[in-house]
């Protein structure tokens, strides 16, 4: 096969870039400097990033300010739960007063029942000795009674023989009409007086029956008693009841009276009632160490450089909050802190550092 | 609203990009008819262009490997076209020239240095074929890679034919070892919906071939281009392939064309090469807006949304990046879209490892550093590339100071 080589090619490309019309050099010179720019941008901002990330997951001392404000949904309803929580403790005080003034009645009506029980019991005793004693005697009378009223029938079955022989003696007018008349209201009141005996001794049995057995007046009485001891025993529960309820009634009184202590510790409700306007900011637990009152607080331009003091961190709030990361926008947990600024627009910072500056200047 | 359309845009660059995956991978495993009708009896006459600049030996061993190629000897030529190298690849031409007789090697010289495009229209003068086939000096060619080539022309209305590009040193460094896992993608996957439409935007220009005539009514135009005065050097290759689809030809990657490139083993390298060819795309889709109805009228919408979309896509990738990140810092730790890259990546280093033997990856990490490279690659060198357009640098060759002289004479 044949080789060749061939002679230099002539380059055409250099009088192409000499002969550059005015225009291009323009347009160059402006993209040139429009892409330096450009780059060098890109380049600042990327390595800007980068620090400010470095920066931002090394610092412990950063806090984020938050403003709180009075019509902030969380402050109002922290407020709205602690109105709520001081009506509950209102009415709960109504009904202690009315649980104590009942518990007072109950325990005094109780204290009247207590000594009528061996008074009842006392008098049962006596009237069952005084039975004992009177029942037997009693019997015995009662007995003679029936035996005296059997002598007085017997008697009683004569009067008839009598009272024809006074009809005789008056219509053989030996007794005047008025001495018949008289012996004949004797005969009758005679007769009278026998039902009046029987009366009285069907009386006597019933009375020795009551005195020898348990009878029905008996019974009211044990029933009575009954009753006694059934009300004392209603009486002693619904007074351990309302005890009861007194003491936990009592006991949730005094546990929101201490939440209601506590929330007004609380930065929403400081916020929410307190006159003067509260600068708060949000620590991350991992800045907690420095987070400490008295300690100063600076505020930095570029929230890293150039810092100044601007007050010193006031109360610390023991509630755990949530917030977002200032930087990483991650959810983050910790606590807020009370700021006592010098230079109040630093509550509108991104972020403020506690204990020193970040970066020494 | 900005943010919304920022977002619609890199949501259909992603998705656009993913589909043409996809699609690649459907059309690869199933649907023969993205082959081309590929005719072995066509054997036009074909030179192979070959411009070199400081290769020393490679361009020897490139040419030994063209010697050896399955294709009659008396229908190709080889034009090696030396673009005033400091080293000594002009004697090492000049050797092959005397070595590989059974083949006709041309070699000349240009008076001054005037970068590849340049240099592969001055070799062209010298070439009377049918059939023209740019290569790169720094590559081996497999030995049916010229009739493979020149079979495609076989089809109607084919223009331009590439061929596919190994990497010939994968487990060099875990830099080429990406870089392998990139060029497979590129030809195994992202490039055969394009095949399919014969319509691929951009053949590689290590195994680039035309028709004559149509390099011919192209050539004109590759000597004048330039960046407001600054004359064009790179991304012949793109810009070739361009103008063919707006001439009205299809062009097409045949990947039984295969050629094997040695690629950039150190991070600077790899960057400022892929710099380059970024600054191709961001003139490629300049030159697509200066023209979009005319382009929207001729080429397939595939190849406009290619063209559009690539660099937009990276520039608005990159600020929708930015905004997230100063939004939400951290959205990037979750670990899904990781896992998930790191998987696609897993898969596709086992699968190169199972059908490209020859590419085998052995580096363990070599995927994890891909992914990183992509990250890296898709969002920083466009919007990099666009303030650099002026920059003429190859940046893979060595300058003239650095070269070592070799023994090409003995």
């Amino acid at each position: 096969m044949a080789t060749q080589t061939f002679e230099p090619v002539p380059a055409a490309t250099k009088k192409g870039a000499a002969k550059q019309p005015l225009h291009y050099r323009l347009m160059l010179t402006t993209y040139r400097i429009f892409a330096v720019t450009v780059l060098y941008l890109v380049l600042i901002g990327v390595v800007c990033y980068a620090f400010v990330m470095g920066f931002y997951a090394v610092n412990s001392t950063w806090a984020a300010p938050v403003i709180l404000s009075a019509q902030d949904e969380k402050s109002l309803d922290f407020r709205e739960k602690l109105v709520t929580s001081q009506q509950t403790i209102e009415d709960l005080r109504v009904d202690t007063a009315k649980l104590e003034k009942g518990l007072e009645e109950m325990q005094a009506h109780r204290a009247s029942l207590t000594p009528l029980e061996p008074e009842l019991e006392e008098a049962i005793n006596r009237e069952q000795a005084h039975d004992r004693a009177t029942g037997p005697q009693l019997a015995a009378l009662d007995k003679q009674k029936l035996a005296d009223n059997k002598k007085t029938q017997a008697l009683m079955e004569q009067l008839d023989s009598t009272r024809a022989d006074i009809q005789k003696d008056l219509a053989a007018g030996l007794i005047t009409r008025s001495d018949a008349t008289s012996e004949l209201a004797a005969l009758n009141q005679t007769e009278d007086g026998l039902t009046d005996s029987r009366i009285a001794e069907v009386l006597l049995t019933d009375e020795v029956l009551d005195k020898t057995n348990i009878g029905t007046s008996s019974l009211d009485v044990l029933e009575k008693q009954s009753e006694l001891r059934s009300e004392a025993a209603q009486l002693d529960v619904a007074i351990q009841v309302a005890d009861k309820q007194l003491n936990e009634e009592n006991r949730q009184i005094e546990r929101l009276h201490d939440a209601i202590q506590t929330a007004k510790q609380s930065p929403y409700y400081l916020n929410a009632a307190g006159q003067q306007r509260i600068y708060f900011a949000f620590v991350p637990y991992d800045d907690q160490a420095n987070a400490t009152p008295g300690s100063p607080i600076y505020d930095c331009y570029l929230n890293m450089i150039v810092c100044r003091k601007v007050g010193t961190v006031g109360k610390i709030f023991p509630g755990e909050q949530q917030a977002t990361h200032p930087i990483f926008k991650t959810q983050i947990r910790g606590f807020l802190i009370q700021m006592d600024l010098d230079h109040t627009e630093s509550a509108k910072s991104k972020t403020v550092f506690m204990g020193s500056k970040p970066l020494l200047f | 609203m900005a943010p919304v359309l920022m977002w619609l845009i890199m949501v259909l660059c992603l998705v656009i990009s993913v589909a043409k995956y996809l699609m690649g991978l459907i059309l690869r495993l199933a649907h023969p008819g993205a082959k081309v009708r590929k005719d072995y009896s066509y054997e036009p006459t074909v030179s192979v262009l070959m411009p070199c600049y400081n290769e020393g030996k490679t361009v020897y061993e490139t040419i030994e490997s063209i010697s050896k190629s399955n294709y009659p000897n008396e229908k190709f030529e080889v034009i090696a076209q030396d673009d005033c190298s400091a080293d000594d690849s002009f004697e090492w031409m000049l050797k092959a020239q005397r070595d590989f007789t059974n083949i006709r090697i041309r070699v000349g010289r240009n008076e001054e240095n005037c970068g590849k495009a340049r240099s592969v229209c001055n070799a062209l003068e010298h070439s009377v074929a049918e059939v023209i086939i740019s290569i790169d000096s720094d590559c081996i060619f497999h030995p049916e890679a010229i009739r493979e080539l020149t079979a495609c022309f076989g089809e109607p209305g084919i223009g331009s034919v590439g061929g596919r590009v190994g990497v010939r040193n994968p487990n060099e460094s875990v830099i080429t070892a990406i870089q392998t896992i990139v060029y497979y993608t590129a030809f195994q996957l992202y490039k055969i919906p394009e095949n399919w439409t014969r319509s691929v935007c951009c053949i590689s220009g290590c195994l680039f071939a035309i028709r004559r005539e149509l390099l011919l009514e192209i050539e004109p135009s590759i000597r004048a281009r330039h960046w407001f005065g600054i004359p064009v050097n790179q991304g012949e290759d793109r810009f070739l392939t361009h103008q063919t689809l707006l001439r009205g030809y299809g062009t097409y990657i045949d990947n039984e064309a295969l050629c094997w490139t040695t690629v950039p083993n150190n991070l600077s390298q790899l960057f400022k090469q892929q710099l380059r060819w970024r600054r191709s795309i961001v003139r490629d889709f300049f030159f697509t807006l200066r023209s979009l109805p005319r382009h929207v009228w001729k080429l397939h919408p595939n190849t406009v949304l290619t063209l559009v979309l690539t660099p937009l896509g990276a520039i608005i990738g990159l600020l929708v990046v930015i905004t997230s990140l100063v939004s939400d810092p951290m959205a990037w730790a979750g670990p899904v879209p990781m896992i998930t890259a790191l998987a696609l990546a897993g898969v596709l280093t086992w699968w190169i490892n199972k059908f490209s033997v020859h590419e085998a990856i052995e580096h363990p990490l070599a995927f994890g550093a891909y992914v990183a490279w992509a990250v890296v690659s898709s969002l920083f060198l466009t919007p990099l590339a666009l303030c650099t357009m002026d920059s003429a640098d190859w940046g893979t060759r060595a300058k003239p100071s650095e070269v070592a002289v070799g023994n090409a004479n003995i």
